[in-house]
């Protein structure tokens, strides 16, 4: 089925079902409205859906999507919509089902660090109300402050101290998930970790393509007792890859380890959130050491003397827990700060491993030169995780085609160095076309059959992930 | 209509700085409570691209009804990585919406009123009148919350909110900025910040008619950090409600007579004790940016303006005497967002002694106020002006501080019908209240 038809409205006994599952006051579909839900955070990938359902409950959400199955009308979860792959766009039309009103912690078990929330808590939330047990949740999107657990579920989100913590997969213990045709069930769970294959895992990362998850439990650590962060700066950002290079492989273990460039250290610098990077650099590299006190300053100084050695210009250390996150603060909202440099943005997500990245970099600029476009990079280097990120007009279509090829230019480059195609955005609509660049055809197939199990009719989230000679070459 | 749409292309710069990222939408009050993406700073731009690309008629009712429901707290700027300047492309949508007959009777009233001297001053006095009457919290008392009859309800708890506290003395010098009998102290310290600058006090509309004692209060306090209190005859109504409503052309108006009055006073400082007010004339420039015989003039008068915490909240202020009160202070979105004034107010208070400064949760947020949004949409304001209510309650405090009339009137207002005695008050009458019990006045 090729989704449904985008001028053919929603079957009045439909409207009638939905209604009935979560009050007229929660269901929309005019067409003007439907505008605002065109896109998530990626806005090159738009179209509008037939109508939007915000449920409060699993319950009400199972009804919800039991009503779209019976009538096969495709739905598409949606979170707080700061997905960079287009895997919130209802592509071919349906059903939204957001999230926004499942905000409830419905459980802080501090004793055994866990905690079960519904789906729509901000990641921020929920390290709000576990912080005052001096808990907290590892996975850290740069995006926290405004992404939902359901989605850094549904994308398997990571951020910068995953680089020491690993990313969210590592801390889901437990989904309460509504299938696709309506059924509730529980994936995973206390004592059931251990045997069996693991369904929660395999869900975590499934980019709303297996159903929607409505409550999540997730294991929480202790808060970090101290930390150490340094900003170094560089000349060129070929050195501040050489000093990952190094840091790591003199096997120290820093929490965090980020690279901005010098265009978004401009943008940064021009917004709210100026933490006072150097404007003349090449780059800056962040590097943050936690953990218990002891041995932090040994490790700080160690990682010090590996940029100096790699050619740094200068090491700042932050004096104080405010500097500290002043400095964190520039880079979380780097991407948005962008909006400073042109009006559109084509973010990229490829990870390339860690010894390539002063090469793969160099490559990279030397795309951008050659398509006479801006690329402003920041990435979780100590993972190799790149986000060149280029910036255009989408008003000039001509530059508009030069970022799609140079944008495909850069993959290749990744995937060569031995790389993939997405570190921590997901494939989404965004980078279907290149998963035959790192998946086997075997690996494609089994795949599929894995979206057959848990969604037979095709109807959740189609045209994201898989390809299916649909996507744009 | 098709020239309006061009005056909000003229903004499409601005409104392609908005690089789609969300980081807005957690701070939106109207999103956190609706969840729907059309109520969100987001929904709400992309609703302003979709315009100015052609794809949506202005006065679609959708368009209508979000842009309409937007507090214009301007909180989604706050948190703007990329810097979109909101409140101005609002304006210029608002505008749009009001042409295209979106704008609610009440919307049309006010700036309508308070524009017009003619027309405020008796309304203000009729106001004054009925209040000194005692009937306004009777009314509030019988009343029923419920549909017209609540919106009712909330209208004459906004003007009660406009009693003097409770808590505070009551001396008042009715017409004139300073009475004889409130000349400062003689002695004057060593050193003043004002050093004898003059100092206007912008008098405002709602705030000389129904919080003229807001006005005192702030005339005594400078001259008591040695200011020379200067009167501005000709003044008036800054615009804000005007320009928020879509009425661009009438802010304008206004703005010029303003910036003729304040021109003709020569003060040095122009103190503004309403955040909105002070918002609204920080913006003059913006407002009358192509005016080819203003457009300095307005530049000069803004560099003047100073809200009255960002006078006083210094570490030079004067002592006054103790004032032993629990208090907690409630940001005006005007003051916090707007203006970016954070620490200042809070300084303010802290400086008087005895005064315990208590920690409002939620301080950031919109108490509902904005204008009459309580009236215009009871439901969504009746929620959002309860929750701050209840924030309120929760920190036991005697009184809340705030520094703008609306906020003043939207608080008072959720309080007298929760049946709470907090008194609201604006922060420069502690600080008063605490020179005058500390004889810093004669
Ligand atoms: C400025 C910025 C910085 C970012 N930084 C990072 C970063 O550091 N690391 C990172 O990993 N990502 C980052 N992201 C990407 C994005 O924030 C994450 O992918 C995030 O997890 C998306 O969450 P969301 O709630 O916005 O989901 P949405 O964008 O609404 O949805 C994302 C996907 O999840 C699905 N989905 C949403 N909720 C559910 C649910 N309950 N059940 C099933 N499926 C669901 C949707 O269908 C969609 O496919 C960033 C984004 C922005 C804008
Ligand atoms: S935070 Fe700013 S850039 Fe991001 S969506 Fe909101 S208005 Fe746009
Ligand atoms: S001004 Fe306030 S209500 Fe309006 S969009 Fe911004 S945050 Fe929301």
């Amino acid at each position: 089925m090729d989704g449904n038809d985008l001028t053919e409205p929603l079957p009045l006994q439909l409207l009638r079902d939905l209604q009935a599952a979560v009050g007229t006051d929660w269901i929309f579909s005019d067409p003007d409205r439907m505008v605002v839900y065109e896109t998530d955070a990626q806005t090159a990938h738009s179209q509008a859906p037939h109508a939007v359902v915000l449920p409060a409950t699993t319950e009400e959400a199972s009804e919800v999507v039991h009503a779209l199955h019976g009538h096969g009308i495709l739905m598409i979860p949606r979170g707080a919509g700061t997905g960079l792959s287009g895997g919130a766009v209802a592509l071919r039309g349906g059903v939204v089902v957001g999230t926004s009103r499942m905000t409830g912690i419905l459980e802080v078990d501090h004793e055994n660090r866990r905690a079960l929330v519904q789906c729509g808590v901000l990641n921020n939330d929920l390290n709000a109300a576990v912080a005052p047990y001096g808990l907290h949740y590892a996975p850290d999107p740069s995006s926290q402050s405004a992404c939902t657990i359901g989605g850094n579920v549904a994308e398997n989100s990571g951020g910068p101290h995953c680089l020491k913590y690993g990313v969210t997969s590592r801390y889901v213990t437990a989904l309460r998930v509504v299938l696709p045709d309506g059924r509730v069930t529980w994936l995973g769970g206390q004592g059931r970790e251990q045997g069996a294959f693991d369904l929660a895992g395999l869900f975590v990362g499934s980019e709303g393509c297996f159903g929607l998850a409505t409550e999540v439990e997730v294991a929480l650590l202790p808060l970090p007792e101290a930390a150490r962060t340094l900003l170094v700066i560089f000349e060129t950002i070929e050195d501040a890859g050489r000093a990952v290079t190094a840091i790591i492989s003199r096997g120290l273990l820093p929490a965090a380890l980020e690279i901005v460039d010098r265009n978004t250290i401009r943008a940064v610098e021009a917004s709210i959130f100026a933490a006072g990077y150097p404007t003349d650099a090449g780059a800056a590299l962040v590097v943050e050491f936690d953990g218990v006190e002891a041995g932090l300053e040994r490790h700080a100084e160690e990682a010090a003397r590996c940029c100096l050695d790699a050619g740094a210009r200068e090491v700042r250390h932050a004096e104080s827990d405010q500097e500290r996150m002043a400095l964190w603060k520039g880079r979380k909202k780097a991407f948005g700060a962008m909006g400073r440099l042109a009006p559109d943005l084509l973010v990229q997500d490829a990870t390339v491993p860690r010894s390539r990245l002063p090469g793969v970099l160099a490559r990279i600029s030397e795309i951008a030169r050659r398509y006479d476009l801006q690329v402003a990079n920041v990435f979780h280097a100590g993972d190799g995780n790149l986000h060149p990120n280029l910036v255009y007009d989408r008003r000039d279509p001509e530059e508009g085609r030069r970022v799609e090829q140079a944008s495909a230019e850069i993959m290749k480059v990744c995937v060569e160095a031995g790389g993939t195609i997405t570190g921590e955005h997901g494939v989404g609509v965004d980078k279907r076309k290149y998963m035959h660049l790192v998946f086997s055809p075997a690996e494609l197939e089994i795949l599929r059959g894995v979206k057959q199990v848990f969604d037979p009719m095709g109807l959740c989230n189609p045209g994201k992930v898989l390809p299916d000679g649909q996507e744009a070459p | 209509m098709t020239h309006l749409i061009r005056e909000l292309q003229k903004r499409e710069e601005k409104l392609f700085h908005c690089v789609h990222c969300g980081f807005c939408l957690p701070a939106c009050p109207t999103y956190t409570r609706l969840g729907d993406e059309a109520d969100s700073p987001r929904g709400r731009l992309h609703f302003m691209r979709a315009i100015v690309e052609g794809r949506l008629e202005p006065d679609s009712p959708a368009v209508t009804r979000h842009l309409d429901r937007c507090l214009g707290c301007r909180a989604c700027e706050s948190v703007c990585p990329s810097g979109v300047e909101y409140g101005q492309l609002l304006e210029g949508a608002r505008e749009v919406v009001a042409r295209a007959g979106g704008a609610s009777f009440l919307t049309r009233l006010l700036p309508a009123v308070m524009g017009r001297p003619v027309l405020l001053r008796p309304a203000m006095l009729l106001a004054r009148i009925v209040r000194g009457t005692g009937i306004l919290d009777r009314a509030v008392r019988r009343l029923s919350g419920e549909g017209w009859s609540g919106q009712v309800r909330l209208g004459l708890g906004m003007m009660a909110a406009t009693s003097p506290p409770r808590l505070l003395s009551r001396s008042m010098s009715p017409n004139e900025l300073l009475g004889p009998e409130e000349k400062m102290d003689a002695e004057m310290p060593g050193e003043t910040m004002g050093h004898g600058t003059r100092a206007a006090v912008f008098k405002g509309c709602v705030q000389e008619g129904l919080l003229g004692r807001v006005n005192h209060a702030t005339a005594r306090v400078l001259n008591a950090n040695g200011f020379k209190v200067v009167d501005v005859p000709g003044q008036g109504c800054c615009g804000a409600v005007h320009a928020h409503t879509g009425g661009l052309k009438g802010a304008r108006e206004l703005a010029r007579r303003n910036i003729r009055a304040f021109e003709r006073a020569g003060a040095g400082v122009v103190a503004v004790n309403a955040a909105g007010c002070g918002a609204t004339m920080k913006e003059y420039p913006h407002l009358l940016g192509d005016d080819p015989e203003y457009g300095t003039r307005a530049r000069d008068l803004a560099a003047r303006v100073r809200d009255i915490s960002e006078i006083l909240g210094t570490a030079d202020v004067r002592v006054g005497g103790r004032l032993p009160m629990r208090v907690t202070y409630d940001a005006p979105c005007h003051l916090l967002h707007a203006q970016r004034i954070s620490a200042q107010p809070l300084a303010m208070l802290e400086s008087v002694p005895g005064l315990e400064l208590v920690p409002l949760r939620g301080h950031e947020e919109c108490c509902g106020g904005a204008g009459v949004y309580g009236i215009t949409h009871p439901e969504l304001g009746g929620r959002i002006g309860k929750d701050k209510v209840r924030a309120i309650v929760s920190t036991g405090a005697q009184a809340v501080a705030t520094g703008n009339p609306g906020c003043m009137m939207q608080i008072g207002a959720g309080l007298r019908m929760a049946g709470v005695a907090v008194d609201v008050v604006h922060p420069v009458e502690l600080l008063d209240e605490s020179y005058r019990r500390g004889g810093l006045y004669r």
